[in-house]
C-alpha cells in the first residue's frame, strides 16, 4: 500500500515538475517580453513627447482647440503629454497580450488573435472620432467668424450646426468602422441627416423668416439694389 | 517666368527705368495711366531707356489690349520735343498665387533681367495719376541715390483706415521711421532692392497678395535701405465696394505687418524712437470729394463680435480688456467711444497672439475685424466735423500712443 503511495506522489510530482519544466520557459519569455515592452513603452514615450515640443504640437494643438477640449474635459495634461502617455499605454497594452501569448495557454490564444484582429478597426475609430471632432471644431469657429463679419444675426446658431453636423458624421464612420450595427448607423445617420436638412428648410422658410430675410436683403443689397447708405472709404 | 515674356526681355537687353504695372480687370482706368506714365517718361527721363510692364492676373475684361492700344501720338501736344528712346511696352501675365504681390515679383524679375537703375511701381486703377509721378518716383532714386520712394498722399480724411489706424502707427512705433503711406500702393525703388526682394522665399504667402506693399516698406526699413517719401498729391481710385474684400485685405496686411514683427522682433524691441524721412515734392491743397461712411452698420457689426466672438478674444486678450470691449457694446450710438489706449493695446496683443499661437492665425486676424470697424467707427463719429489737419492730428496722436505703449508689447512678448 505504501509502495502504491509513494509511486502516485512521484508520479504526480514527476508530472507536476514536467508541467513546471514546460511552462517555466514560457513564463520567462513573458517576464522578458513584459520588461522589454515596458522600456521601449517608456523610451518611445519620451523620444514622442521630445518630438512633439520639437515640432510645436502644443502650440498647434491650440490653433486647433484641442487644448482647449482637453481643458474643457478637465485633463490637465498638455496635447504633446496626452499622446506621449496614449501611445506608452498602447505599446503597454501590446506588450501584456503578447506576454499573455507568450504563455501559450489555449484559453487566450482565440481571444488574443480576436482582439489583434480587432485593434486595427479601434485605432481607425479613434483616429476618425479625433480627426473629425478637430476640424468640427475648426470649421465651427471659421464659421462663427465668417458668419460674424457678414454681419448675421444667426451666426452662433450656423457655427453650432456646422460643428454637430460634422461631429454626428465622424461618430458614424466610426461606428461603422468599429462594425456596430452598421445598418442601423447608417439608416439613423440618413434620418438625422434628412431631418436637419428638413428642419433647416422649415426653418428658413417659415420658422427663420427673419433669417431668410436678411440673406435676402444682404444679396440684394450685394447687387447695389439697396437704398441703404454704403460706405465709400477705401480702407487700405 | 512666361517664355515669351523672358524673350521680350532678351531682346531689350538692358533699362535704364522700368516702370510696372500690376493690373486685374482695370480696362476702365489703365489707359489713363499708361498714358500718364508715357508722358510722364517722356517729359522727365527723355533720354533714359524705358520699359514699361503690364504684370496682368489674367484679366477678361480687355484689360492687356487697353495696354498695347494706348499711345501718345503726338508728344508736341504735352512736350517741347520727342524723347531720344521710345518706351518699350510689354504685357505679360504672372504666374503663382493670384495677387497683388505675384504680379509685383514679375517686375521685379524683369527689373534684375534688365538691369535697371531706377523702377517704379503705380495702381492700375488710378484716376489722379499725373505725369509728374513719375519724376517724383523715380527721380530720388535715379537722380538722388535713394533705395526707397514711399508715396505721400492728400486723401479723403477718412480714407485709408487700416493705415492710419494699424499699418502706420505700428510700423513707424516698431521701426522708427515715420512713412505715412507704407502700404501707398505705388512707390519707387532701386534695381538693387528689387534684386534683394527676389532673394526672399515669401511668394507663397500674404506677400504674394495684398501684403506686398508693407513687406517692401517694412523690409527696406528693417534692411537699413535709403528711404524717403514724395509728394504725389490726391489718391483717386476707380469706385469699388470697399467692403467686398475686407476680409481678406486686412487679414493679408496684417499679417504680413505681424510675420514681420516675428522676423524683426530683435531690431524693433532696441527702437526706442521716431524720426522723419526726407520728403520729395512740393505739397498743395486738394479738393476731395466727399465719401459716405456707414457708421451704424460698424458699430452694429462690432456689438456682433462682442457678443459672438469673446470667446475667441478671451484667449488672446486679459479679463479687464474683454471686459472693456463689452461696456463700449453696451453704448448707445450717440454715446459710442473706442479709446486710442484700447485699440493700441488690442493691436497689440493681437500681435503677441499671432505670434505666441493660442488661436490659428487665419482665425485670429478675421476675429479682429469687428473690433477694427468699432475703432474707425469710432474715429469717424469724432471727427465728423474736424478739417484733415485736425484728422491727420488725431492721427498722430494715435502714433503717439502706439510708441508710448510699446514696453507694454516688449514686456508681453519677452
Amino acid at each position: 500500500m505504501g509502495e502504491v503511495w509513494k509511486v502516485t506522489i512521484t508520479d504526480s510530482l514527476n508530472r507536476f515538475l514536467e508541467k513546471v519544466l514546460i511552462f517555466l520557459p514560457n513564463l520567462l519569455a513573458m517576464i522578458t517580453i513584459l520588461v522589454v515592452g515596458f522600456l521601449i513603452a517608456w523610451i518611445f514615450k519620451r523620444l514622442l513627447f521630445r518630438f512633439l515640443k520639437a515640432i510645436q504640437f502644443d502650440r498647434v494643438s491650440r490653433q486647433w482647440g484641442l487644448a482647449d477640449v482637453l481643458s474643457k474635459g478637465g485633463i490637465t495634461y498638455s496635447p504633446a503629454n496626452l499622446l506621449s502617455r496614449f501611445f506608452y499605454w498602447v505599446i503597454v497594452f501590446v506588450t501584456l497580450i503578447l506576454g499573455v501569448n507568450a504563455l501559450e495557454v489555449a484559453a487566450t490564444q482565440n481571444l488574443i488573435a480576436q482582439v489583434f484582429n480587432y485593434l486595427p478597426h479601434l485605432f481607425a475609430a479613434v483616429l476618425i472620432l479625433v480627426i473629425g471632432y478637430l476640424i468640427a471644431i475648426f470649421l465651427g469657429q471659421a464659421t462663427l467668424i465668417a458668419a460674424v463679419n457678414a454681419q448675421m444675426e444667426s451666426a452662433k446658431l450656423l457655427s453650432r450646426l456646422v460643428r454637430w453636423l460634422l461631429i454626428i458624421f465622424s461618430l458614424t464612420l466610426a461606428l461603422s468602422q468599429l462594425g456596430i450595427a452598421e445598418k442601423v448607423i447608417t439608416a439613423a445617420f440618413s434620418v438625422i441627416f434628412g431631418g436637419i436638412v428638413l428642419a433647416l428648410a422649415i426653418a428658413f422658410g417659415w420658422g427663420g423668416r427673419e433669417l431668410a430675410k436678411e440673406f435676402l436683403e444682404r444679396l440684394y443689397k450685394r447687387n447695389g439694389k439697396s437704398d441703404e447708405k454704403e460706405d465709400q472709404i477705401s480702407h487700405i | 517666368m512666361e517664355k515669351s515674356f523672358q524673350v521680350q526681355l532678351e531682346e531689350i537687353k538692358a533699362a535704364d527705368i522700368l516702370i510696372g504695372i500690376p493690373s486685374y480687370n482695370n480696362a476702365r482706368t489703365i489707359s489713363h495711366v499708361v498714358r500718364a506714365v508715357i508722358a510722364g517718361l517722356a517729359k522727365y527721363f527723355p533720354s533714359a531707356r524705358a520699359v514699361m510692364v503690364n504684370s496682368d492676373g489674367g484679366s477678361t475684361d480687355g484689360t492687356q489690349d487697353e495696354v498695347r492700344r494706348v499711345q501718345i501720338e503726338d508728344f508736341k501736344t504735352i512736350l517741347t520735343s520727342h524723347p531720344v528712346n521710345p518706351i518699350q511696352k510689354i504685357v505679360t501675365p504672372y504666374h503663382g498665387i493670384p495677387g497683388k504681390g505675384s504680379a509685383f515679383r514679375t517686375i521685379f524679375e524683369a527689373a534684375r533681367a534688365l538691369r535697371a537703375k531706377a523702377c517704379a511701381v503705380v495702381d492700375s486703377d488710378l484716376r489722379s495719376i499725373t505725369p509728374e509721378w513719375m519724376e517724383l518716383l523715380l527721380g530720388p532714386v535715379y537722380e538722388e541715390g535713394f533705395d526707397y520712394v514711399a508715396p505721400l498722399y492728400t486723401r479723403h480724411k477718412f480714407d485709408g483706415t487700416i493705415t492710419n489706424s494699424i499699418v502706420y502707427p505700428l510700423t513707424r512705433s516698431l521701426y522708427g521711421k515715420r512713412i505715412r503711406q507704407p502700404i501707398g500702393g505705388d512707390f519707387g525703388f532701386s534695381g538693387k532692392l528689387a534684386e534683394f526682394y527676389l532673394t526672399k522665399d515669401v511668394w507663397e504667402t500674404d506677400v504674394a497678395r495684398f501684403g506686398i506693399d508693407v513687406w517692401m516698406t517694412t523690409l527696406t526699413v528693417a534692411e537699413g535701405f535709403k528711404v524717403c517719401q514724395s509728394y504725389l498729391g490726391a489718391k483717386i481710385h476707380d469706385a469699388k465696394d470697399p467692403g467686398s474684400d475686407l476680409g481678406p485685405m486686412f487679414a493679408q496686411v496684417v499679417s504680413s505687418v505681424y510675420r514681420l514683427m516675428e522676423e524683426y522682433q530683435s531690431l524693433w524691441k532696441g527702437v526706442r524712437e521716431t524720426h522723419p524721412v526726407p520728403t520729395f515734392g512740393f505739397r498743395y491743397e486738394v479738393g476731395l470729394e466727399p465719401v459716405s461712411v456707414n457708421v451704424e452698420r460698424m458699430i452694429g457689426n462690432f456689438r456682433l463680435g462682442v457678443r459672438d466672438l469673446t470667446e475667441i478674444w478671451r484667449r488672446v486678450l486679459l479679463p479687464e480688456t474683454v471686459g472693456w470691449l463689452e461696456s463700449i457694446a453696451r453704448l448707445s450710438e450717440e454715446a459710442f467711444f473706442f479709446p486710442q489706449e484700447l485699440w493700441v493695446r488690442l493691436v497689440y496683443d493681437f500681435a503677441l497672439a499671432y505670434s505666441k499661437g493660442p488661436v490659428h492665425r487665419e482665425h485670429l486676424l478675421k476675429s479682429m475685424i469687428p473690433l477694427y470697424l468699432g475703432r474707425v467707427a469710432s474715429f469717424v463719429k469724432e471727427n465728423q466735423k474736424s478739417s484733415a489737419d485736425e484728422v491727420e492730428n488725431e492721427i498722430e496722436s494715435l502714433c503717439r500712443a502706439f510708441e508710448e505703449m510699446k514696453p507694454y508689447l516688449i514686456e508681453r512678448w519677452a
